[in-house]
Formats: structure tokens, sequence, C-alpha cells
């Protein structure tokens, strides 16, 4: 082959090859668009979707619907003596303290599925009283409405107030915990709606009670909401161990220390 | 790598998916707490929050379907079949993406089966983007393959 010949299938193999990288190259462009389109309509869908759920999850008493709830709190409540943050008989011989986050639905479903059952069968026989230390991890709105609840507990409503704030929970952190939510949950409650707005929950006596919530937690280990600590009423309590959030699991773990 | 490895490795890791998603749906139904490496809550509240459905669809059964509608993808032959692969598993990533900031953010919690899929989503996602760009219609590296 001469000289001039090799040159030319030289010239041909370059070409060739920068003909085959521009295909790649188109071809991946190509993929790439449609990559891109299929990924931003699933994009479109699962945003609508987040977007329903999150509306459909609005509590009923922020948006001005009446409070939920309400006989069955105080059905689950009556009769039983509160004072401040205690429910139950003041001389139950043990008691169950319980770390919860307003915020939490975790602590919500404890609330409205297991709380009722031990107050029945433990609470309201005086074998058993319950302590409430409220946390306030979960961001501001935990803190808006945990003072909130302390405001309640200087009425000894407390635990009426937090019923009822479970029962009308709304969406983590998305700013739900508005005066108008407060004050119809407190007045739902038995409380006067002017202790709970925010410019009058300031004071320390309603501050102290949650710092002092947030050091006994630590100390205990605990790192969740909700934890439990059981005792007996004049000593320390101890890390209640529950394997699930139903009445089983806390029987089990709550009548040992009934018997002791 | 060939796209037979390529392919042999994703299955692999949607197949483990499916059990994790599997699993999470069947305590869900059951009414069963998944279980938690180390006795932490973290599990159970992400599970219990309100983000754990989407639309009203336990998050566990909508992983479920991912996984499986990215496995029957994967066994497809032809480049239509790679793509969808591809676009399921981005979008699957982008969206477990979006549980891990809510568990970090919002919920406060981290569940270890949800860290679990978003690793096995991450992983599939870069599998299967490769399959689709870096492989000739024929499963061939381009570089070795003609376009």
């Amino acid at each position: 082959m001469s000289s001039r010949e090799k040159q030319k299938e030289r010239a041909r193999a370059e070409r060739e090859a920068r003909e085959r990288a521009a295909a790649r190259a188109e071809r991946r462009r190509r993929l790439l668009l449609q990559l891109g389109a299929v990924v931003a309509v699933a994009a479109v869908v699962i945003g609508g979707l987040i977007l329903l759920s999150q509306k459909k999850d609005e509590p009923n008493a922020s948006s001005g619907a009446a409070v939920a709830g309400v006989a069955d709190a105080r059905a689950m409540l009556r009769g039983i003596p509160q004072a401040g943050t205690s429910l139950g008989d003041p001389k139950a011989p043990v008691v169950l303290t319980e770390f919860a986050d307003l915020q939490c639905p975790f602590c919500r479903d404890y609330a409205l599925n297991v709380l009722p059952q031990i107050v029945e069968r433990y609470v309201r026989t005086g074998r058993l009283r319950l302590e409430l230390r409220l946390r306030r991890f979960i961001g501001p709105d935990s803190d808006v409405a945990g003072r909130a609840a302390q405001a309640a507990a200087t009425r000894n409503r407390m635990w009426n107030f937090i019923d009822l704030f479970y029962r009308n929970q709304g969406q983590e952190n998305s700013g739900y915990v508005t005066d108008a939510f407060l004050s119809r949950i407190a007045t739902a409650a038995g409380v006067p709606a002017s202790l709970v707005v925010k410019g009058n929950t300031t004071a320390a006596a309603l501050e102290k009670p949650m710092e002092m919530a947030e050091s006994e937690a630590q100390a205990a280990g605990l790192e969740s909401t909700p934890s439990f600590l059981i005792g007996p009423a004049a000593g320390e309590g101890k890390a209640l161990d529950v394997q699930s959030l139903d009445i089983d699991a806390f029987a089990k773990a709550i009548e040992p220390e009934l018997k002791r | 790598m060939s796209d037979r490895r390529l392919r042999a490795g994703a299955l692999a890791i949607a197949g483990i998916g499916i059990c994790v998603a599997g699993y999470l749906t069947y305590v869900h139904y059951a009414g069963l707490q998944p279980f938690c490496a180390g006795g932490g809550h973290g599990c159970e509240r992400v599970q219990s929050s309100s983000y754990a459905k989407l639309a009203g669809i336990p998050v566990a059964v909508l992983g479920l379907a991912g996984y499986v509608a990215i496995a029957a993808a994967l066994l497809a032959p032809g480049e239509r079949a790679r793509l969808a692969a591809a676009a399921l598993a981005v979008s699957g990533f982008g969206f477990s993406a979006y549980l891990t900031y809510l568990e970090l953010v919002v919920i406060d919690a981290i569940c270890q089966w949800c860290v679990t899929s978003a690793v096995l989503l991450t992983a599939l996602m870069v599998l299967a983007v490769w399959r689709l760009l870096l492989l000739t219609d024929d499963g061939e590296p381009l570089e070795r393959g003609a376009a």
C-alpha cells in the first residue's frame, strides 16, 4: 500500500471514529433527555400526592372547625383528680412518668389507644398515678404547645388539654399551633383561652418545668418520645421497657411494679 | 463492566429491596412494630408518623411496588426496559431522599429499614443509569461496541 493510500485509510478511520463518537454522544444526549422527561413526570406525580396527603392531614381545630374528641376526653378523665402535671390519686403507690412531645404522632397513638385503658385499669382504681413531662425537640410548635399545656396545668386541666391536643394534632412543624388553635383546645379543655395564647406563656413558671423535663429525660438516657419511667411514689423511677404501644405490653411492664 | 454483571448486581439489590419493603408491608398490615436494632423507637416513630402514608397508601407498599417494578424492568430486554429501570430507580432515589429529609428534619427519628432502602436505591440508581448510558444496545461497553 502506497503512502498516499495509507494516509487515505487513516483519514477514513479517523472520520469513522469521529462519527462513532458523535453518534455515541447523540445517543447519550437522547437517552438523558428521555430519562429526564420520565423522571420529571414521576416527580410531578409524587409531588402532587405529597401535597394531597399534607392537605388532608390539616387539623380540624386550626381551620375553625369544632374541636374533635371533647366527649371522649371528658369521659376518660371524669372523676379522676388532677394536680399540675399529675393524674390520679396522690396517694397511689406507683408512679408512671411519661416523657412526650405534643407534636409527636407516636405520643398521640399512645394517648389515644393505650392511655384510656391504663387510666381505666390502674389510675381510676387508685393503684397508679401518672405524671407528664413535656419535651420540645421536634420543633418550635412543640415549645409553644408545651408552654400552653403547662399553663393548663396551673388550672389542673393539663390532661384534658393534652388529650384534646392529640385528638386534633396536625402535621409536625407545619405551624398549625396558632393562638386560634390553642384557644379552641383550651376552651374545650375548660381552661381560659387567655392563659394559653403565645404572649401569655412566656413566664418562667411555665419554662422551668420544661427545662426540668429535658434534664430528667437526659439523666435517664431517654432519647425518644414517648418514653416512660416507673417506680414507687416515694422512690426513683426506672425506664419502662415496652416492646410495642399496646395495652398488653404496658400491662406486662406495669403489673410487676404494682405487686412489689 | 458487562451488562450481564450489572444486571445481576442490580437484580440482587432489587431482591433485597423487595425483602425489606415486603417485611415493612407485613408488619404494617399485621399491626406489629418493626424490629429495630439497638432497641430504639426510631422505626416505630417513623412508621407511625403521619408521613408513613402517601395519599392513603403505606409508604412500605409503595416501596414494594417500586422494587418489583424495577426488577421487572431489569429482567426485560432492550433499551426501553433499561430506560424504564433507570427512571424508576432515579425516581425511587428522589423519593427516598425526601423521606430521609423528613426523618432527619421533621420526624426527628431514624428508621434503620428506611436507611437500608435509601442505600439500596442509591446503588440501584447508579447501576441502572450506568446500564442505560454506558452500554450499547447489545449490552456491550460503549468503548468496545458500536454506537
